[in-house]
């Protein structure tokens, strides 16, 4: 039986197209070398610390912004207290900073950070490894449940045990409970934190979820 | 894939190599690999995005998979059309009979090759970037889209640089996230060490709880966290662990270096490092990858339509003049499928931004830049195919009806 030839057409085509648009230019080699900045690009801002040159807010520029805000010149973030909740002190790293309960013991914080903040796998496992409960799998956190956060699907955790903060902290709070959101993208993540003990966490989870869907962006 | 010749009684090597290169079932064998790759590789793209897809199955001489756990080792791309290039030229071009009748499939034939050696001088020397920029702005610098490169530069108390001593892309990013490199030049009075390259990778706050988790050193209260490398080459962020030593000693300065400082928006200043040795101000950042073009570009105006009542683009194009030392300036406009040509360079309209821009926001302008010494060949390739088979289809028409005049009986009276 022949082929006919003229059938080479069918493939060839896909398959030639798929060579395209691979290459670049500039300079290459394994030596450095030295290169003439063109004019429209010699200029470089200077900034005095890591923090600005990796873009994390300073607290000059937060204040600021806050400000330019108020005045209606910028995004801002905007939420609903739940009942019985109390808004807290700012904390580093925190953007919003609540508590509740009758000693204040529950607390729930907002923490956003550029990149996608270390990956969501292992944000929930740390966070399950300071329930003292065992890490999950890439597949196991791809199928944990989602809500809404800033209307994006955000994965939830819920996990029980014994907290253990961290962050220098050796104390060990048993019978706890960490309901939590992180939101990550390339663009950013966003991580929304709730624990307390037990019995109060379980009677604070609706209103989480209250809080968690009030959180907004007020372009003003 | 030529006609079969009389077997000869005792063929030396050359004749064997030949006979093998210009065999009907070698091209067939081909032709079904092709298949597989191409399927393998559009469903890789789902997974791994569409250039790291390209480069695995298309721009490679073997492939390393697996399916359901197996190991598959499969010649890529490039290995098949190099085997199909040489099998078409030996054996449809060289070692087949030559008939009028066959002057068609021969033409065709010639399309295809034309088609193969397009996409091969593409693959080796086309160059793609891109030129973004608000109106106003003028530019003959090209970023590329994925590669990153270091660059180090003496400044000026406020922030100007003229040259700038670069560690090239390739040999950049092939450093390991655990492996150092130095580099020196007479011209710099430090050593260059990279201590580590991350193809993805965000600076994280010691404070950060999650920056426990992350492998490298602390420096400046920052350390560099890994991240998993993104579907879309071109969003990966990397970062390095550099260090410059003086060269007649004292303190080595320690630095990190992060792909997100260099800019997002073409009015941005990029944000280096700064340093200084032997009481000289010197920057260095990762940036991206840029050569530039013998003429310059201009924005002029930058018209973005949207559909009524939502954001979604309707429409947008540029107004550019052209600078070129020597001519004229020219005006032009640049639009979506008619991109501007010149000196081997096609600038499409690609995309704008910033994104999430709302109506009355200054917009700017993105160009894709493209040089391609076979940009038309396609387009020629299939002209010169489809004449090939139209002139076969005639030749093979004429033929048969020809033949039925001569088949037909004599009418009887």
């Amino acid at each position: 039986m022949k082929f006919p030839r003229h059938h080479f057409l069918y493939f060839l085509t896909p398959c030639a197209f798929a060579l395209t648009g691979c290459g670049d230019s500039g300079p290459s080699g394994s030596e450095i070398v030295v290169r003439e900045i063109p004019k429209a690009h010699r200029e470089f801002k200077l900034v005095d610390t890591s923090r600005e040159r990796f873009r994390y807010q300073t607290r000059e520029q937060a204040s600021a912004q806050n400000e330019a805000a108020q005045l209606g010149g910028g995004p801002q973030l905007v939420w609903d207290v739940p009942e019985g909740w109390e808004e807290k002190p700012a904390a580093m790293m925190r953007d919003i900073n609540l508590g509740f309960g009758p000693n204040g013991e529950g607390e729930c914080y907002v923490a956003r950070l550029p990149g996608a903040g270390g990956g969501l796998a292992a944000n929930v496992n740390r966070w399950r490894g300071q329930m003292g409960a065992p890490a999950l799998t890439p597949e196991e956190v791809d199928a944990l449940p989602k809500k809404p956060l800033f209307g994006q699907p955000a994965t939830f955790v819920s996990v029980e045990g014994n907290f253990s903060p961290g962050m220098g902290s050796q104390e060990t709070k048993e019978n706890y409970r960490l309901l939590g959101l992180i939101l990550s993208s390339d663009a950013g993540a966003v991580f929304v934190k709730m624990t307390g003990p037990r019995e109060l966490v379980d009677a604070n989870a609706e209103k989480f979820d209250q809080f968690t869907s009030s959180i907004d962006v007020s372009m003003n | 894939m030529a006609d079969s010749t009389p077997e000869q009684s005792s063929p030396s090597f050359g004749k064997l190599l030949f006979k093998f290169f210009t065999s009907f079932k070698l091209a067939t064998i081909v032709l079904v690999l092709m298949t597989i790759v191409t399927l393998f590789g559009t469903l890789a793209q789902v997974e791994d995005g569409l250039h790291s897809a390209k480069v695995q199955y298309f721009h490679s001489w073997f492939i390393a998979d697996s399916m359901g756990g197996l190991p598959i080792l499969l010649p890529g791309g490039l290995l098949l059309m190099l085997i199909l290039f040489v099998n078409m030229t030996l054996g449809a071009l060289i070692k087949v009979k030559k008939r009028w009748k066959g002057a068609g499939l021969l033409i065709s034939h010639f399309g295809m090759l034309m088609l193969l050696a397009g996409g091969f001088v593409t693959w080796a020397f086309s160059t793609d970037g891109y030129m973004a920029m608000y109106p106003g702005m003028s530019s003959n610098r090209v970023e590329s889209y994925r590669n990153w490169q270091l660059e180090v530069m003496p400044l000026t108390e406020d922030g100007k640089g003229e040259k700038a001593w670069i560690l090239p892309s390739d040999e950049l990013q092939s450093i390991k996230s655990n492996e150092s490199r130095s580099y020196e030049s007479p011209e710099l009075p430090f050593t260059i060490v990279v201590n580590g390259f991350t193809k993805n990778a965000t600076p994280i706050p010691v404070s950060a709880p999650i920056a426990a988790n992350a492998p490298g050193k602390e420096i400046d209260g920052f350390k560099l966290s890994p991240q998993k490398p993104s579907k879309e080459a071109e969003q990966n962020l990397p970062g390095a662990y550099v260090e410059f030593r003086p060269e007649g000693g004292g303190d080595p300065v320690e630095a990190i270096l992060w792909a997100g400082s260099f800019r997002f928006d073409p009015r941005e200043n990029p944000m280096p490092f700064t340093f200084e040795v032997d009481g000289k101000k010197y920057g260095a950042l990762l940036a991206k990858k840029s050569w530039t073009v013998p003429f310059e570009v201009q924005l002029d105006e930058f018209i973005f339509e949207r559909h009524p009542g939502i954001a979604t683009a309707r429409n947008y194009e540029s107004r550019v003049t052209r600078f070129e030392e020597g001519q004229p300036e020219k005006a032009l406009e640049i639009k979506m499928n008619e991109p501007m040509r010149y000196m081997g360079y096609t600038f499409f309209q690609e995309s704008f931004g910033p994104s999430g821009s709302q109506p009355g926001d200054e917009m700017f302008s993105q160009f894709a830049v493209a040089n391609n010494p076979a940009d038309q060949w396609p387009l020629y390739a299939l002209i010169v195919t489809g004449v090939g088979l139209g002139v076969h289809f005639t030749i093979m028409l004429i033929s048969f009806t020809t033949r039925s005049r001569k088949k037909a009986p004599a009418p009887t009276s």
